[in-house]
């Protein structure tokens, strides 16, 4: 069966938006890949999310050289492909080096003051999650404290904290792997490593 | 079954925007999030912006329970779940914890909610600094700079004139320390629900275009001072006439013929299951 855009993308905003409430919980969007029937140059996750969140009036960045997907999302959700400094969605792809994720989390549209949600939330593609280093999450709709398994170096954590240093400015991000599984760390979560 | 309507009323590209606005308001508590309000079939002020959010995060799994003014059955909850249910087909209840989302105005369900439920917040008016400030423009830097002296000076002012905070309902709250938010005119008695709630809350202001959120688990501190601390409405060691609960929000109902004053559960689920729950506790009750 072909994917539902109106039920599918509905299940997919629904995990997304669980995700962001309660930041470094696993949801998962297996049901959903199940249903894309072509082939499609990113995790099926990225796409779900994509073609979720993207429309006519809304921009997105895919970083690197991707012309063909570029094309087919916009054709897709009619949204426009611009600047990595003016997208709303920057999308990291896991073929990109660390240092393309660094460079789009500094140059990423962070909001203003009195505009805070103009701001960029970037997707990002890792292999599979829930492995890796351990990483303490805090802050709103995280009780207590959150441990997740997450390939994330201290420089990308350094980049990310640089950016959102003064709230409310600063990105959102939604991590993306392989299977599935995906993860939402917006602006207000603070990571710090588990001390060994 | 020939379908009327596109599932959930709005067109896809209405629903988009709404969801990336709560997703921004998610990530941002107690801000509020402008987005383009839709017309609607009902009246603005009427829960417009409530539904908004409703219909755009809605699915076919969803159990969805509306109340107003804590009664399932009131002219307003009703129609929306009318509406909601003729354009989606989902299933709607009355109980608490069997909905996984709940769209209220003026109250928060007296059962907890729990971890995966949405309660979707009708709201009048947004602003929690309107009454101190008229311009959109001023009181949006006024959040910017975290500049909240006016909604200090209004409860400041209402302990000099009446040596108390007479704030009746929607008393201002802050909230993760950084935005003073309006909590919609739920009783005093309901703010605390807000502070670490297991639920996401999420806010529709559909007439003032606003969408705001608290995620779980998030701090919210109603304003208080020192020296007058936060008080929440007091019944005065009233029980509900019907099931006998103290500890739920009360209305005071006056029978004008025989000049008497009733107190009843403004909750009607909740004060309909502690009745069931009493009869059920006394065992096989024969009706014959």
């Amino acid at each position: 069966m072909p994917l539902d855009y109106v039920h599918d993308t509905q299940a997919v905003f629904r995990k997304v938006m669980d995700g962001m409430a309660q930041p470094g919980k696993t949801n998962s969007l297996a049901k959903q890949m199940i249903q894309i029937d072509h082939p499609i140059d990113c995790y099926h996750s990225t796409f779900l999310t994509m073609v979720t969140l993207l429309d006519s009036e809304a921009t997105f960045h895919i970083k690197g050289n991707h012309t063909s997907l570029v094309q087919r999302i916009s054709q897709l959700t009619l949204a426009k492909h611009v600047e990595e400094s003016e997208a709303d969605f920057i999308i990291i792809t896991a073929d990109l080096p660390q240092a393309g994720l660094i460079s789009a989390i500094q140059s990423a549209k962070k909001g203003s003051l009195i505009d805070p949600q103009l701001s960029a939330t970037i997707i990002i593609e890792t292999p599979e999650l829930s492995s890796g280093q351990e990483w303490l999450l805090k802050g709103p709709g995280i009780k207590k404290v959150k441990r997740l398994k997450l390939a994330y170096s201290q420089t990308i954590n350094q980049a990310r904290e640089e950016k959102n240093q003064e709230f409310p400015l600063g990105i959102d991000i939604v991590i993306t792997d392989q299977v599935g599984k995906l993860v939402c760390l917006p602006r207000t979560t603070v990571i710090s490593e588990v001390s060994k | 079954m020939t379908r009327l309507h596109h599932f959930a009323f709005f067109d896809e590209g209405s629903k988009k925007e709404i969801r990336r606005t709560i997703l921004k308001a998610i990530s941002i508590p107690g801000y509020q999030v402008p987005f383009s309000s839709r017309e609607m079939p009902i009246a603005r002020g009427w829960g417009t912006g409530g539904l908004q959010v409703t219909l755009s995060i809605i699915g076919k799994d969803d159990v969805l329970k509306v109340i107003d003014q804590g009664s399932d059955e009131s002219v307003n909850a009703v129609n929306i779940k009318k509406l909601v249910e003729k354009t989606t087909g989902i299933a709607i209840t009355e109980g608490t914890a069997e909905a996984t989302i709940i769209q209220s105005r003026h109250r928060i369900p007296e059962q907890p909610l729990t971890e995966g439920q949405v309660l979707v917040l009708q709201v009048p008016a947004p602003e929690p600094l309107r009454s101190v400030e008229k311009s959109e423009r001023q009181t949006k830097i006024l959040h910017a700079e975290e500049e909240y002296s006016g909604a200090w000076l209004q409860l400041f002012e209402q302990i000099m004139k009446y040596g108390q905070t007479k704030t009746g309902a929607d008393h201002p709250v802050y909230v993760a320390d950084r935005y003073v938010m309006a909590p919609s005119p739920i009783p005093r008695f309901d703010n605390h629900k807000m502070n670490h709630s297991e639920a996401l809350i999420l806010l529709g202001a559909g007439r003032e275009k606003k969408i705001y959120a608290v995620p779980p688990y998030t701090d919210v501190r109603s304003l208080a001072f020192e020296d007058y601390p936060f008080t929440v409405e007091s019944f005065a060691e009233q029980a509900c006439h019907l099931c006998g609960s103290t500890d739920t929000f009360l209305d005071e109902i006056i029978d004008a013929d025989k000049d008497k004053v009733y107190y009843q559960c403004n909750d009607s689920h909740h004060c309909l299951a502690q009745v069931n729950g009493a009869i059920q506790g006394k065992g096989d009750i024969s009706y014959a």
